[in-house]
């Protein structure tokens, strides 16, 4: 037991330590940012669509509902992201720790869970070159603006088994973070113009409220839906509000379907209200599709998303399209699961098409 | 293979999140905007002081005829020498030497190349010449006790000898003349001339211990304004070699050499400096400086990054001088404002430096960037400057500047700037 503990105790640290951002996306720079993923490894191998029936994924609160020790599980992944403007192109890449979550029984029907998770990615840099009047004289200049951080969804969720056919849950979410920014204006001729380099954190505050049932129509057949109400996003440089913008409503919904004991498909939907959040902010719609095939000790799982981005230029709102692989393998008799998986994305917008390969590494563990 | 793989894991975490920016759409809110501004009204208080160099204390000896303008000379006073000497060490009697001749070195340090038909000419000067002498005193002095002069401009033109038995004595190249004039070129390409004085030139007065002074002048088609190395400067000082033999007992005369240097040096001119007034004056001897008093404002403590200011000057007309020579103001900070006193700060990084040229009456620009970039940023120090002449002293010519008593034509300083980066916006 006291092996146990320090385990947990040593992943709870590796996760809290490491910057809890997920992938992010051009797209996101103009908005609040790029929203995160509430998907661990094997939900996003599946294109998100168990996302709403797995525990360690922190979309639902119910799901953790049958949780019967205490288990966590943790999400790395490492990104590559090449972007092309028509006119430019570039590549960029990341490692991030999306998402962490533990959990445990407080009884017999009930299961506390918590974690982290990334709510809007902020970290991006960009240069840009030009030549402005400075004095009556042409005087070219780069410029960097960079951001580092994230804004983090610290949840504390409880969990119930109501009936044997129903689960519902209920989180509160704490959004909380900061991010190190920098804008630097450097002047071609360095001998008569010095270089400008302004320097800030911005620390990020917002609250939210989610709630989710999951109910099995039969023993193959599980229904999920969730709901969940952010409130605004305050951001504070110095003590001093510099921006409040409002946060979206959101829900969605899924099915799963067992149809035999090596086989399970899943399906996704969710709605996203951004629309009020920033002025190139849309609502969102996206869905998902996959399945896990194969024993449970080591599956295979596949899947496929689509739907549209927050944030983007123009009327209509980017969208993305992606397919998903990947494999779990159990160890020491099921205590302990490694997860990896592979996703292609491809987002397209208004002047800008992004394509991405990430690659997701997820432990979870059930001493 | 799993030693690779880990190394591939290990250089995916590697960030590379800088790409380039396609804006306005794939940027954040908000620019890098640039603002431009000339504060009229944030010099303040300025006022000039005079007396902090005196012309002996100057580098450089400046020397120059030119009509209507300026008649400047300079003067020095060789270091008294011995008049006695012993035979042996061992003896205790000593005998007196017999000076035969001297040679006088004098270093030009600056001069006009396109200065054409130059003379150098040296007058002896009474020994008693000090640094309360004036021009006038020595008038009569510079009017008839010529001693020798020397056409420099010929020197220069004639055939570069390098013998054997020149290299040997002078250890370099040499130019000479008939009358037996030497010049050589130092190797800071500064002109070293040597000028051999015979004892009517070189009046050794033993009731004088040796001691002699002498002033020198110059002349020139135009253009005619040189600089002598001073005291003040490393091996720059005139110097003097003394000939001389003393008598033997057992043998024949011995002959030998002694070395003396100026032990006082310095120039005169006319017409003197005027009087300060309520123009702000920098340079000139006495030397003058002007304590300048900056009002930082609140934009560019506040909500701005300064990336080049610059102070404005207006002089209050043409600095009179040789059309070749230029006049370099420096500006320094100070470290307590206390008035003409105000220690200098020893912080060369915020020192400013301009060069202007003379006979010229533009609008003189010093680009203080950093020095208003310091202030900008720390509200405890004190944010004024000195205007001085770099070096000090060394020259006659002092500029002068509207101050803030006068309106139209008061100091400015032209800020650009960066504005504040509209962070966490989207």
């Amino acid at each position: 037991m006291m092996r146990v503990a320090l385990f947990l105790t040593a992943l709870t640290a590796l996760a809290l330590t490491a910057p809890a951002w997920a992938q992010d996306s051009q797209f996101g720079i103009r908005g609040l940012g790029t929203p995160g993923r509430w998907e661990s490894v094997r939900a996003r191998a599946t294109g998100g669509a168990f996302a709403p029936f797995d525990p360690f994924s922190p979309l639902l609160e119910a799901s953790v509902a049958d949780i019967r020790r205490v288990s966590a599980g943790v999400t790395g992944a490492t990104s590559w992201r090449s972007l092309d403007f028509g006119s430019e192109t570039g590549s960029v890449r990341a490692s991030r720790f999306p998402a962490f979550v533990i959990a445990g029984p407080m009884s017999r029907r009930l299961v506390l869970a918590g974690g982290f998770s990334t709510y809007l990615d902020r970290s991006f840099g960009i240069v840009t070159r030009d030549t402005i009047d400075v004095r009556g004289t042409p005087e070219p200049v780069t410029d960097q603006v960079t951001s580092d951080g994230a804004i983090a969804d610290l949840r504390v969720a409880l969990a119930a088994r109501v009936h044997d056919r129903l689960a519902l849950g209920f989180a509160l979410h704490g959004l909380t973070g900061s991010t190190r920014v920098t804008a630097v204006r450097r002047f071609d001729d360095s001998t008569t113009y010095r270089t400008s380099t302004a320097r800030d954190e911005v620390a990020y505050h917002g609250l939210g409220g989610s709630a989710s049932a999951l109910f099995d129509l039969k023993a193959d057949l599980r229904l999920a839906a969730w709901a969940r109400s952010d409130t605004r996003l305050r951001a504070d440089i110095r003590g001093r509000t510099v921006a409040t913008d409002d946060l979206p409503f959101a829900f969605g919904g899924g099915v799963r379907w067992r149809p035999g004991t090596e086989a399970v498909v899943a399906a996704a939907v969710a709605w996203r209200y951004w629309a009020g959040a920033a002025p190139n902010a849309h609502d969102t719609f996206s869905w998902s599709v996959g399945t896990e095939l194969g024993s449970l000790t080591s599956p295979v799982r596949l899947g496929v998303r689509g739907g549209q981005l927050a944030f983007g230029p123009g009327a209509k709102a980017p969208t993305e399209f992606g397919i998903s692989a990947g494999l779990g393998k159990q160890f020491s008799g099921g205590r302990g699961r490694l997860d990896f998986g592979l996703e292609r994305l491809e987002r397209k917008g208004t002047g800008l098409t992004e394509r991405v390969w990430t690659f997701l590494l997820g432990l979870t563990v059930r001493p | 293979m799993k030693r690779l793989t880990f190394l591939l894991l290990l250089g995916a975490c590697t960030e590379q999140v800088t790409a380039p920016g396609v804006c306005p759409d794939f940027c954040p809110g908000g620019a890098i905007g640039i603002g431009d501004t000339i504060l009229t009204d944030v010099i303040e208080r300025d006022s000039a002081f005079s007396g902090y160099l005196q012309a002996y204390q100057g580098e450089v000896l400046p020397v120059a005829d030119l009509p209507g303008v300026v008649d400047s000379r300079a003067v020095f006073r060789i270091n008294a020498m011995f008049t006695r000497v012993t035979n042996r060490p061992t003896d205790t009697t000593t005998v007196p030497i017999t000076v035969d001749s001297a040679r006088l070195r004098l270093n030009i340090v600056r001069r006009d190349t396109n200065t054409a038909n130059l003379w150098i000419k040296l007058y002896r000067l009474p020994t008693e010449i000090d640094s309360t002498t004036t021009f006038a005193q020595l008038v009569p002095a510079f009017t008839d006790s010529i001693v020798d002069s020397v056409s420099l401009s010929a020197l220069l033109a004639s055939p570069q000898i390098y013998d054997t038995a020149t290299l040997r004595i002078w250890g370099d190249t040499i130019q000479t003349d008939s009358a037996g004039h030497v010049l050589q070129v130092a190797p800071d390409f500064t002109l070293l001339l040597y000028v051999d004085l015979d004892t009517a030139q070189a009046r050794f007065v033993v009731a004088d211990s040796g001691k002699v002074a002498y002033g020198v002048r110059i002349s020139a088609d135009s253009l005619a304004s040189i600089a002598l190395g001073s005291n003040e400067s490393p091996d720059r000082g005139a110097t003097i070699v003394w000939f001389y033999t003393y008598p033997d007992s057992t043998a024949a005369p011995v002959h030998t050499t002694a070395g003396r240097g100026a032990l006082f040096d310095s120039f005169v001119f006319t017409p003197p400096t005027p009087a300060l007034d309520s123009t702000l004056a920098v340079g000139g001897v006495p030397a003058a400086r002007s304590l300048v008093r900056v009002a930082i404002p609140g934009l560019l403590r506040d909500s701005a990054d300064v990336v080049r200011a610059t102070l404005i000057l207006v002089p209050v007309g043409p600095v009179p001088g040789a059309p070749g020579d230029s006049f370099t103001i420096i500006a320094r900070p100070i470290v307590a404002d206390v008035g003409a006193k105000s220690p200098l700060s020893s912080n060369s990084a915020f020192f400013s430096l301009k060069t202007v040229h003379l006979n010229d009456a533009d609008t003189v620009r010093i680009e203080m960037t950093n020095l208003i970039r310091a202030w900008a940023l720390d509200t405890t120090v004190t944010t004024a400057f000195v205007l001085g002449q770099l070096p000090e002293a060394a020259t006659y010519t002092q500029l002068r500047f509207y101050s803030t008593r006068t309106p139209a034509f008061r100091p400015a300083l032209h800020v650009t700037y960066v504005r504040r980066f509209p962070f966490g916006t989207p």
